[in-house]
């Protein structure tokens, strides 16, 4: 990913409004006029004044954002700051929680996703999620590397396939195999695919659940902080695999730990409390020389 | 060896529970003591004194009254201590004293029944070897199969009607209602739960059965098909409210991961979380199969009254006898081995219901641990 | 690892189509009501309609549904609509059509006169044939041509008169005729299910969505049926109980409220026949049970959750409390019949009866109980314990008090259950079919001391005595008969009352429950 193209100046607000937000009154003046930064290459999301609503509860702030293809956006910002509704609001998962309002516009690939008609199981086909705590179904490993694609009816497995003669086995396999390998994990697990994978260390069940969402041929892949929950090896493990998955995917990912995302991501989005985007451009920027004081002060860890 | 060890243990553990025991005596004060063992002692008279029917019962009974008074007034911990165990007593005594009475009733039924199988002569055997009920007329005889072979019937079609409309109630309420629907819903089922048996009866007795009579042109209105339908709905709510339960202790991620790889909520449902909740939710048909089994006063007042087997074997059309209601029907007017033959149907009623509950207890745990062992 | 095509999250246009499938679904809908009134008989199937027969107009509506849910099937297949349908119907619905066309294929054998032979192969023939055409054609036509062809199948014969109002058939061996009032609705019900169950799928384009959608029509008609049945089965009772209920009600008066049919017994010389005497059985009854059951379930909740090791004593007590929750109520009728009797003198009385309900009721007050118990979170406990309280105050002033909504939940519900149980109190507390007002109990008033053993005694409670469930089971087997003005309202109005006494504990039960639960969130 090259970003070079991306220094266009970022306009931003004086950090002395920026400190006043904190205590959470001047939002509608805050909200930032930058939205200007662009990513090189194509972009794949173009998130534009995107406010959500959780009841009474205003989790996020009219946040823009383009996400461009191909590369690593990691969010970040301290808890409760909007970065995972953020996420959500991408492949519509927002949808789950009822108490959820949700206005402004996600275009994927210039549609917007949360226009009337939109296909979910379309549109989840194309973007993938990966959660905080590895979730993989108490089926076996093979079972859950082919989940997506059997109910999608692209691979045809069980009685009826075999009866009618549609059952693909050697697809499945192949399919199966690339996937764990796509996701580091083939060498692991290839002689216990029928083992229920329920039996795997955390970190495995992470890649597995990674495998999961490749075999079903995204376009992106949403990670819900993705090593939030393993050991530091697991996690350097998860971490090689964004960024090698990078150059076929557009990632974003969620994460809590700085370092993660300075070692991970091309671009990063600062959240910081109230639910808007304070600062998003190239990550070595946002890391050495952010536009915003507050910024600069959650980056050297004296707030949030 | 390790039986050494394990017997070794064993001693260790008497010889701690002992010292345990020496040192709370030690440490508590010796009135509080005295006081609690007159307490018991005088909740164990009386209780032995109720089970002799000896008229002297209140006499223990009041002093157990008095002197817990005057203890819960002084020395209230351990008074606290004390009854509260004593309940957890009656509570487990009350199980034991159905077995014992139950069981010591039916002696004399299994006696008359003695049949020999296979050379060797079993007590009860008769009541399952051959089909005759005659409690009157020569020969006098005791079968129970006619009223299994009721009970089967009922229970099947009741099992039929309550399980798929539960189970798919039950995922409805779990997974599929809005928030506001679910909470008109669930109420409604449960108020499905508080309808006094005898008021479906009533209403089977006064319009269904009038009903069915004309409507298949039958020889007066009993049918096992119509009685298994209303204890279906009898046993519905227990099946929807237990199997409820075992779908919502899916964890929200698993559903969330199906969801995000873009399967449809109802593939969601039937991938992941019903398999995930299968055992939970065959520990709640089993439970409404219970239900059925032990249903009474539908059965007792729909049904002719007639103990023998339908011919065919699966005739719907017939509603003869069932273990429940010929219970319920026979019960005081009858006496000696025809009175004991009845708590000898209360014995199978009783046992086969106890093994579906403890089955389902232990399908129910069984998958508690699994589901606790995947988070 | 570029793709070649990329979807879009849109689909074309599709808005004809699936507003044609959603009026072949709500087509569907009426069908099946209107099946379910013929067959409760609220309408007759040769009620005329549009100048036809109620039966021949169904006909024709069923045979529309089934030639459009093919015509959905092949608009899809051709290309004609957007759809994504899956390269198989499924296994599920390729084994339900197989066994619904081999009944019909066996059934139609039958009517024919077919010998079992005969019915058997042409079940299987017309079995085998709709597996074929459910499971190897794309799913857009398995799952609608056997379905229309089944609801065409359907039409016909009520169309052309083969299944016509006069229509009957006797059962060979089964003591029982089929005719066309029964069977006319319940196939029409069948049928309509069907087509839509299959339209359903066609509105929602097939595939994974479609199944979502024809499911999803299938649940809520599963649950609206149930609570179609809850509310029917309660307008019902009240409906007929109400004359019943209110026989001889006027307001003024002497008294401000005159209730008779509450007030009054049923001898000889009351002027309305009433219930008063078991309506104070019963509440004495849950009384009694109440006074055994709580404070005993609720002790042993605590030992077993505060007290006692966690571990295989309070496992095994788990399995028994729940073993005996489960026990049918008709056994713990025979405990009480041997235990109870013979020590309350040998003769079927009150307290009897309390304490048979208490034992039934004993289970699920230490399940509630103890469930209620565990629920208090362990920092309640230890934040208590640090400030060097004992157990004992800890209980009993943080863990009770923390528990009690769960426990006056579990209680309400639990006694409205047993104030409804015929089946123990019929062996143990028996009582007359029409008890005069003098029968009435009159606990308080009854209790003697005497100077012999037993000391205390008292009449009123070892008498037989009537309670609501008990007299309307007693009123069914005198044949819904007695000496009193109109039996059959006055059993109604019985029933009412019970139902209403029942339905109130529940009420109030469900209301606590959401008024503690919102105490709670504040």
């Amino acid at each position: 990913m090259s970003q070079t193209d991306a220094a266009e100046p970022v306009a931003n607000r004086t950090d002395g409004q920026g400190v006043s937000t904190t205590a959470g009154e001047t939002v509608e003046e805050t909200r930032p006029e930058w939205t200007s930064y662009e990513a090189g290459g194509e972009t794949k999301f173009a998130v534009d004044d995107l406010d959500v609503h959780y009841g009474d509860d205003h989790a996020l702030k009219g946040v823009s954002m383009d996400i461009p293809e191909r590369s690593v956006t990691a969010l970040i910002g301290p808890s409760g700051c909007g970065k995972s509704t953020f996420l959500r609001c991408l492949n519509r998962m927002n949808d789950r929680i009822r108490a959820a309002s949700v206005d402004g516009t996600v275009e994927l690939d210039g549609e917007d996703v949360y226009q009337d008609g939109v296909d979910l199981v379309e549109l989840r086909k194309r973007v993938g999620m990966v959660f905080q705590s590895p979730n993989p179904f108490p089926k076996s490993i093979r079972e859950n590397v082919s989940y997506g694609p059997r109910k999608h009816g692209d691979i045809e497995t069980g009685l009826l396939a075999r009866l009618t003669g549609r059952a693909e086995p050697d697809r499945e396999e192949a399919l199966v195999e690339r996937s764990l390998e796509r996701a580091a994990l083939w060498e692991e697990v290839s002689d216990r695919l029928d083992d229920n994978a329920l039996g795997l260390s955390g970190g495995q069940q992470q890649r597995l659940c990674i495998a999961r969402c490749l075999a079903v041929d995204p376009e992106v892949i949403l990670m819900d902080e993705p090593a939030s929950a393993l050991d530091p090896i697991a996690t350097s493990k998860i971490e090689d695999l964004i960024e090698d998955l990078a150059q076929d995917y557009t990632v974003v990912v969620v994460t809590h730990s700085m370092q993660q995302a300075a070692r991970v991501s091309d671009q990063t989005a600062v959240f910081l409390t109230g639910g808007e985007l304070v600062e998003y451009d190239d990550t070595e920027k946002i890391f050495e020389n952010p536009e915003s004081q507050r910024v600069e002060d959650y980056i050297s860890g004296k707030f949030g | 060896m390790p039986f050494n060890t394990s017997q070794t243990g064993w001693r260790a553990r008497i010889e701690r529970r002992l010292t345990g025991a020496r040192e709370f005596v030690d440490d508590t004060d010796p009135e509080a003591l005295a006081v609690v063992t007159a307490s018991m002692g005088a909740l164990l008279t009386a209780f032995i004194g109720f089970l002799l029917a000896s008229p002297w019962t209140a006499v223990p009974f009041g002093a157990f009254l008095l002197v817990t008074g005057y203890g819960w007034a002084r020395h209230q911990a351990l008074v606290a201590r004390a009854i509260s165990l004593a309940m957890t007593t009656v509570t487990l005594l009350t199980l034991g004293l159905i077995v014992v009475f139950i069981f010591a009733e039916s002696i004399p039924a299994f006696r008359y029944e003695t049949a020999s199988v296979f050379g060797v002569s079993v007590p009860g055997a008769g009541m399952f070897t051959q089909a005759r009920w005659d409690a009157v007329s020569d020969p006098v005889r005791y079968s129970l199969l006619p009223m299994i072979h009721g009970t089967v019937m009922v229970t099947t079609i009741a099992t039929l009607v309550a399980a798929p409309l539960g189970v798919a109630a039950a995922l409805f309420i779990a997974e599929i209602a809005p928030p506001r629907v679910r909470e008109l819903v669930k109420p409604g089922i449960e108020i499905l739960a508080g309808i006094p048996s005898i008021v479906y009866g009533f209403i089977g007795f006064t319009v269904i059965n009038p009903w069915a009579s004309g409507a298949f042109d039958l020889n007066g209105g009993s049918t096992y098909l119509f009685v298994g339908m209303v204890v279906g709905l009898m046993a519905l709510p227990t099946v929807v409210s237990v199997a409820e339960d075992a779908l919502t202790s899916v964890p929200d991620v698993m559903k969330d991961g199906s969801l995000a790889l873009g399967a449809t909520d109802w593939q969601s449902m039937t991938s992941i979380t019903l398999p995930a909740a299968f055992s939970g939710v065959s520990a709640a048909v089993l439970l409404g199969v219970g239900r059925a089994i032990g249903e009474t006063m539908a059965a007792t007042v729909m049904l002719a009254g007639v103990p023998r087997i339908s011919d065919p074997l699966v005739n719907v059309f017939y509603g003869y006898e069932t273990l429940t209601s010929l219970i319920a029907r026979g019960y005081g007017s009858a006496n000696g081995v025809h009175e004991s033959a009845l708590f000898a149907a209360g014995v199978v009623l009783f046992v086969t219901v106890l093994c579906l509950s403890i089955g389902s207890q232990y399908i129910e745990a069984r998958m508690r641990r699994r589901l606790g062992g995947a988070e | 690892m570029s793709r070649a095509t990329r979807t879009a999250l849109v689909r074309d246009d599709r808005t004809l189509y699936e507003a044609v499938a959603g009026t072949a679904v709500g087509l569907s809908g009426v069908a099946f009501v209107v099946g379910l009134t013929a067959l409760l008989g609220l309408v007759g199937i040769d009620d005329p309609v549009a100048g036809v027969g109620l039966s021949v107009a169904l006909g024709a509506l069923l045979l529309a549904l089934g030639a459009s849910v093919v015509g959905f099937g092949m608009a899809s297949r051709f290309g004609f609509v957007d759809a994504a349908p899956q390269p198989s119907a499924g296994i599920v619905a390729a084994v339900a059509f197989t066994a619904i066309w081999g009944a019909v294929g066996a059934a139609a054998s039958g009517a024919a006169g077919v010998g079992t032979g005969g019915r058997l192969a042409l079940g299987a023939v017309l079995g085998g044939t709709a597996f074929a055409a459910t499971a190897f054609p794309r799913e857009d036509v398995g799952s609608t041509a056997p379905a229309g062809a089944l609801a065409v199948l359907c039409g016909l014969s009520l169309l052309t008169g083969l299944i016509a109002p006069g229509w009957e058939r006797a059962l060979d061996g089964y003591n029982a005729t089929l005719f066309g009032d029964t069977v006319v609705p319940a196939v029409v019900l069948f049928a309509s299910l069907v087509t839509g169950w299959s339209a359903a799928k066609a509105y929602g384009g097939f595939g994974a969505r479609g199944r979502n959608v024809g499911a999803y029509v299938l649940i809520y008609l599963v649950v609206g049926s149930i609570l179609a049945v809850l509310v029917g089965l309660v307008a019902f009772v009240a409906a007929k109980g109400l004359p019943g209920l209110f026989n001889g009600f006027s307001l003024g008066g002497s008294g401000l409220v005159s209730w008779p049919f509450l007030t009054s017994g049923a001898g000889l010389t009351a002027e309305v026949a009433g219930v008063f005497p078991a309506l104070l059985g019963t509440i004495w009854l849950v009384a009694g049970a109440v006074l055994f059951a709580v404070p005993t379930g609720v002790g042993a909740a605590v030992f077993l959750s505060e007290y006692a090791e966690q571990g295989r004593f309070t496992g095994a007590v788990e399995v028994a409390t729940n073993g005996l929750w489960s026990t049918p109520s008709i056994v713990f009728g025979l405990f009480g019949a041997a235990f109870l009797i013979p020590r309350f003198g040998n003769q079927k009385s009150l307290i009897a009866g309390m304490l048979t309900l208490g034992f039934m009721l004993l289970p699920l007050v230490l399940i509630t109980s103890r469930e209620a118990i565990l629920a208090v979170p362990d920092e309640y406990r230890d934040a208590s314990a640090a400030l060097g309280v004992s157990k004992w105050q800890t209980v009993r002033s943080v863990v009770l008090p923390a528990a009690i909504p769960g426990v006056t939940t579990g209680v309400i519900l639990g006694v409205g259950r047993i104030a409804g149980e015929t089946a123990p109190i019929l062996l143990t507390m028996g009582g007359g079919v029409l008890p005069a007002k003098s029968a009435a109990p009159d606990v308080l008033g009854s209790f003697r001391l005497s100077a012999s053993p037993p000391f205390v005694s008292n009449p009123s409670l070892l008498e037989a005595t009537s309670a609501l469930p008990y007299q309307l089971y007693a009123l069914i087997t005198a044949g819904l008969s007695g000496n009193i003005q109109n039996p059959q309202e006055y059993a109604w109005g019985l029933a009412l009352t019970l139902l209403l006494v029942v339905l109130a504990f529940y009420a109030v039960g469900i209301a606590t429950r959401y008024y503690f639960r919102r105490k709670l969130h504040q």
